[in-house]
């Protein structure tokens, strides 16, 4: 079912890109925008207008970007995920004044996610999804709850360690216990391997 | 061969969005050499998807979809082919050596061309300035054969190796290779004997806060009110 639905968002993606079609976007819109919402809002200090910002900021770069869209590169919500952290990273950046100097460097242009995919790439990520469906419900409260920090709201692991008065090295293991029970694929290169010896 | 990568614990911090610029920088550009990790990050992503798709919704307003359609109709379609367009113009004014390294890193590297200054007798650097202070951003080149000063480290420092290759007393570093030094490393990197070596770096600014010994992440300052 939920597999079904997924493709369904990634069909609708590629018919925004290649017909700019608005039925299409308002159909996104109505799953997404809600989750999204959610997403930003959980555990966060935003005010509910500033999260519906961020929502339509997010949903207008969708519009936008959604033909350089291919679903063999990414499932619709790796990419709205994608977008969705860009825009907060952007409009946090904004907000905070950090600097007059790079107000045109955006994080898209950071991150330059414009990646070539090969069949071995798209094997791992229906692997991956697979896995982490069948997975993602198993996990420990407390391995969740740090994994919804970093993700939810962009926490670096010093932060996350920092908010729950815990060590640095208990969000690692969280995350890498986590990420193993998800059977998440990861290269084991560069590894300090501890955690992949278990 | 690539042998040097960042880790995991870094990966998703990257994936995330936690890092600052100047680091964020140096992960994408390793990327740009290296499919494994690239396959991580998709992976990490993917994650991200997950969790956002099994978020709790929240209702938004009423007009939210309208109000958004009506802004796409003033979209225009030609912002990203003018960040290419500049990429492309900035990629011209490279210096030679440069020629080869990721055409990623040409939009970050001044518009009127590096300044290279001497560090010593065999290393020039020449600084990137993404305008944040808490990390240094730089090109250091190491002439071939050369030896830099045995230098140790206040803050982290990421280096990525763009051209050529070094060595230190702890291994040897080709292109792609992503090198992590934290504090209190001491090393002495010298390249090899044949060509000259360029390498990105990252330096984290030698500032330390009383009783926090760690660089807040810039993101994470604003409080919105």
């Amino acid at each position: 079912m939920a597999l079904i639905e997924g493709q369904d968002w990634n069909a609708l993606l590629q018919r925004v890109g290649s017909h700019q079609d608005k039925d299409a976007f308002s159909a996104l819109f109505a799953h997404f925008a809600p989750l999204l919402k959610g997403f930003l809002m959980k555990g966060s200090n935003l005010e509910p207008e500033q999260a519906e910002e961020l929502v339509q900021e997010t949903m207008i770069k969708v519009w936008r970007k959604a033909p350089s869209y291919s679903p063999a590169q990414a499932a619709a919500s790796t990419w709205m995920y994608t977008i969705a952290r860009n825009t907060r990273i952007d409009w946090l950046r904004k907000h905070a004044k950090i600097s007059q100097q790079t107000d045109e460097l955006v994080a898209e242009e950071l991150f330059d996610e414009n990646e070539e995919s090969s069949p071995f790439t798209s094997l791992i990520q229906t692997r991956n999804s697979k896995n982490i469906k069948d997975h993602l419900g198993e996990l420990p409260q407390e391995q969740l709850q740090v994994l919804t920090l970093m993700y939810f709201q962009g926490k670096s692991g010093q932060e996350v360690a920092d908010e729950l008065s815990i060590p640095l090295g208990t969000v690692k293991s969280r995350v890498r216990l986590a990420l193993q029970k998800l059977k998440l694929k990861l290269s084991p290169n560069g590894e300090g391997t501890e955690a992949y010896a278990q | 061969m690539i042998r040097h990568h960042p880790n995991t614990d870094l990966l998703t911090d990257y994936t995330v969005g936690s890092l600052s610029l100047a680091p964020t920088i140096s992960v994408t550009t390793h990327l740009k050499f290296c499919d494994q990790c690239r396959d991580s990050v998709h992976s990490l992503k993917q994650l991200g998807g997950a969790l956002l798709s099994d978020a709790e919704p929240e209702t938004v307003s009423g007009d939210l979809l309208s109000q958004t359609l009506a802004k796409l109709d003033v979209e225009s379609v030609t912002q990203s082919s003018a960040v290419d367009a500049l990429a492309d113009a900035q990629s011209t004014k490279c210096d030679d050596e440069l020629k080869g390294i990721p055409n990623y890193l040409n939009k970050f590297l001044p518009r009127n061309g590096l300044s290279w200054r001497k560090l010593s007798s065999s290393v020039t650097v020449a600084p990137i300035s993404v305008g944040e202070t808490q990390y240094e951003l730089a090109l250091h080149k190491i002439c071939a054969g050369g030896k830099t000063p045995v230098h140790d480290h206040h803050g982290v420092e990421y280096t990525v190796v763009l051209k050529g290759s070094f060595s230190d007393e702890d291994g040897m570093y080709h292109e792609g290779d992503f090198v992590v030094r934290e504090p209190g490393d001491v090393h002495r990197p010298f390249a090899t004997q044949h060509e000259d070596c360029i390498c990105l770096s990252v330096l984290e600014a030698p500032i330390k806060l009383k009783g926090l010994g760690r660089v807040l992440n810039p993101f994470m300052k604003f409080q919105p009110s």
